[in-house]
């Protein structure tokens, strides 16, 4: 069955909702869509709009990888998916709330006690800690795909330091600069709120009692990979953004950060570093990029961590695989958006059929991400795969594996003509008091013919997204303001130049 | 909200690199200008481009005969020294791009657009039909930052970090500027050939060209272009933001706006003393003093720079 694509029908017409870009896109024709993809290119460089790759050695500081055609999803369909990420983010954070504390999930034999046991991602450190709300992962990234059904899957929760929010805006700023004509027509939700959603939920996390928390977000420096995203995510937010050297925990257990006007208090800590290099003291004492005492400081409650240390150990392929029975666990509902049947390689029945089915399925090692370590069954050689049930056996606990998902495509610029190119989605999900979704997320496309592979690590592109609601009637004349008043002064005829 | 020890050291550097850029860049465009159109009867052409190097603290490089060739490579093209052009557009976009949350985003575009287009066509300010097209943006950019900064940007501590590296920066510029003619003069003087000192009146039209100073000179003294009249113009005159004195005076209107800023005001006010105190002195015509009194100057700056470093841009300083 060939894959569905998100603007055109099977017949090649468009879908209603991407109607109106597909006549643009006709009318401009091949020559004219590549102008202004080269214009966009543009804007990228000179806006700074960058990503590192480590590579041969070296950090190199790239441009944004970016396809001018966007990706458009109608928004009933949307507000589906968006309930189905808050729910399923709700009960990821009850989890994980309960692991650290009661582990009721555990006692109803719901979740095997010897999973947690072998986590490398449960932190022992926090056990019986309750920071606000309940919540431990206050931002996550699901990445989702659509199979050809139409269907939208959940394939992996990001709850670590998911990154990839500031493309979804900056996408949408050189896209709206390529295409002008079709904003402003149509009804496309927009996406720079989310900096202002997420600034809310920090303010929210601010040790009680402080009425006007000081925002810190804590980056390992520029060579990570996402440094651009730190330092805007900082910018859009009118943070400070400040690196482990920045900050000191004071003999109080309070976070002061060195300024020109001495130390000053943090508040709350927006920290895209890892757990274990997050503070020496609690974790690896070799770390030069964490603050000495941070856990210390977050545990007695004089700093809000987000997202919290020891989130992560729920951003587990093994775990992903119980998150329909968690979803109903703690909410008692029924999940509203779709996982991915998953073959957990601990289990002997479910390994054996991994195993005698590896051409078949996609076999994913538990704890890496960016897309390494996995086989994608259908298209690896023999040796591959025989590597790959070697690996599985050493460390069963380790590998998951699933069914070939068919990604769905978008046409895409390709040496001067749209071809088909298949696409993932990363929304991001807030969590606090509330919770937010982004309108849309992070479509990132896969440039190679037929490749699945759409990490920007491994040579993927991204899209604009966009949500676009349907046209119901008229939209209301806006009122006409009053010409008088809105002269603006000039000069007397008398004066000057005479 | 208080400012970063880290972004306050960015910031100040970010400015230094900036103005450094600019004023080198008018500095090659002016000189080559003005040596295009000198006469000469003994073709000492190869020795002209030399005291440029000197003005960026090589004096070893003031009696070799390096070619215009080298001196624009070294000057403005190679991306590996901080005194080029080329090298601080590059430092100063490294240095804002860790800052960017504290300036208006506009700001941190034109710098980074400004060393996308550095770093590919400084090479080409070799070649002399290309030189202006190169050294032309770096100034206006410059100066569009500033635009930018002056309309958009509360005046918080990054805003003054930002102009007392400016400051700073342009005060030592000025004094290089100045001292390299100087080292010229006496070059000239050990000539007999009076022809070679025929042009006095050029060469310092020159400096001031270099330091956009001409038209404001003219209209401030309303008198010819005399050596000593130049220098104290560059030096002392309380209102043309190039002279030492104005950008003294402006690091000090800083101060007035940071925190427990005694330190390095007290390290201005030497400067300011010194600096009048060495009118006598700077006003000679006499080469050899007004190298002596620039070299004098230039150490009280770097007592500033100094103070500014212990102050505000190291963790916990004064």
């Amino acid at each position: 069955m060939r894959a569905v694509d998100e603007l055109l029908n099977p017949d090649r017409s468009p879908r209603p909702a991407a109607a109106a870009l597909w006549a643009l896109l006709d009318e401009l024709g091949p020559e004219e869509i590549g102008v202004r993809q080269q214009a966009t290119e543009l804007d990228i460089l000179t806006m700074g709009i960058t990503f590192t790759v480590y590579s041969d050695g070296e950090n190199i500081d790239r441009a944004w990888p970016f396809d001018v055609v966007p990706r458009i999803i109608p928004g009933d369909e949307w507000d589906e998916v968006q309930a189905g990420l808050s729910q399923r983010l709700r009960a990821v954070n009850m989890f994980i709330d309960d692991l650290y504390n009661d582990q009721r999930i555990i006692e109803a034999g719901i979740f095997p006690a010897d999973l947690l046991e072998d986590s490398v991602n449960f932190r022992p450190e926090c056990v019986g800690a309750s920071p606000k709300f309940g919540v431990w992962a206050h931002i996550s990234g699901s990445d989702l795909v659509r199979d050809d059904d139409g269907t939208f899957y959940v394939l992996e929760d990001n709850l670590r330091v998911p990154s990839g929010v500031s493309y979804v805006i900056e996408n949408r700023a050189v896209t709206k600069k390529a295409f002008p004509e079709l904003f402003g027509k149509n009804r496309i939700r927009p996406v720079d709120s989310y900096t202002d959603e997420l600034n809310k939920l920090l303010m929210s996390l601010a040790p009680e009692g402080v009425t006007e928390p000081q925002i810190a977000v804590l980056t390992p420096g520029i060579f990570n990979s996402a440094y651009f995203e730190h330092s805007f995510l900082a910018e859009r937010m009118g943070a400070d953004l400040v690196e482990g050297g920045d900050l000191v925990v004071g003999d109080d257990d309070c976070v002061y950060m060195h300024t020109v006007e001495g130390r000053e208090r943090v508040h709350v800590i927006y920290r895209r570093i890892d757990d274990l290099f997050l503070d020496p003291e609690a974790f690896r004492p070799d770390s030069l990029l964490g603050v000495a005492g941070l856990m210390r400081a977050w545990k007695a409650g004089n700093v809000g961590i987000a997202n919290a240390p020891g989130a992560g150990v729920a951003d587990d392929k093994c775990v992903y695989a119980w998150m329909p029975d968690i979803i109903r666990f703690y909410l008692d509902e029924e999940p509203l958006i779709a996982n991915v049947p998953t073959y957990r390689c601990m289990y002997d029945d479910e390994r054996e059929y991994v195993l005698e089915h590896l051409d078949e399925l996609v076999m994913k090692p538990a704890n890496e991400s960016g897309g390494y370590g996995i086989t994608i069954g259908s298209r690896a050689t023999e040796a591959e795969l025989s590597d790959c049930a070697a690996a599985i056996l050493e460390d069963p606990r380790n590998w998951v594996a699933q069914p070939i998902i068919q990604l769905s495509t978008v046409p895409t610029l390709i040496d001067g003509e749209l071809q088909s190119r298949h696409v993932d989605l990363r929304p991001f999900i807030l969590t606090g008091a509330g919770s937010y979704v982004t309108a849309g997320g992070l479509t990132r496309v896969a440039l190679k013919e037929g490749s699945l592979i759409v990490n920007s690590s491994q040579g993927g592109g991204s899209k604009d997204t966009w949500i676009v609601d349907h046209h119901n009637g008229q939209s209301q004349s806006q009122s006409q303001s009053s010409q008088s008043q809105s002269q603006s002064q000039s000069q007397s005829q008398n004066g000057g130049g005479s | 909200m208080a400012l970063l020890s880290r972004n306050a050291d960015r910031l100040f550097w970010a400015a230094r690199y900036l103005e450094r850029a600019e004023d080198t860049a008018r500095m090659v465009q002016e000189f080559g200008e003005l040596f295009d159109d000198m006469p000469t009867d003994v073709d000492d052409s190869a020795r002209r481009w030399a005291p440029l190097l000197a003005i960026c603290g090589d004096r070893s490089m003031l009696d070799t005969d390096a070619s215009e060739r080298e001196v624009v490579n070294a000057l403005v093209c190679d991306p590996d020294d901080v005194s080029s052009v080329a090298g601080s557009v590059a430092a100063a976009r490294a240095n804002l791009r860790t800052t960017r949350e504290v300036l208006p985003r506009e700001a941190w575009h034109t710098v980074n657009d400004l060393s996308l287009f550095v770093a590919a066509e400084a090479p080409r300010a070799e070649n002399r039909r290309f030189r202006s097209h190169v050294l032309g943006r770096v100034a206006n950019d410059s100066r569009r930052l500033d635009g930018i900064l002056t309309s958009s940007m509360t005046r918080d501590a990054a805003w003054q970090m930002w102009r007392m590296g400016r400051y700073l920066e342009r005060a030592d510029m000025t004094t290089r500027v100045v001292g390299v003619r100087a080292a010229l003069l006496m070059a000239e003087a050990q000539h007999a050939d009076v022809s070679v000192r025929r042009y006095d009146e050029v060469h310092w039209m020159g400096v001031l060209k270099s330091l956009s100073a001409l038209q404001m000179y003219q209209r401030a003294t309303r008198g010819t272009i005399e050596a000593s009249s130049v220098v104290r113009f560059l030096l002392f005159d309380s209102t043309f933001p190039r002279s030492v004195r104005f950008c003294l005076d402006e690091i000090d209107r800083s101060l007035d706006h940071l925190s427990r800023p005694e330190s390095v005001r007290e390290a201005v006010e030497v400067a300011r003393t010194a600096l009048t105190s060495t009118s006598t002195m700077a006003t000679t015509t006499d080469g050899a003093d007004l190298d002596q009194a620039m070299d004098w100057v230039q150490s009280l700056i770097g007592k500033v720079n100094e103070a500014v470093t212990d102050r505000y841009l190291n963790i916990d300083g004064g």
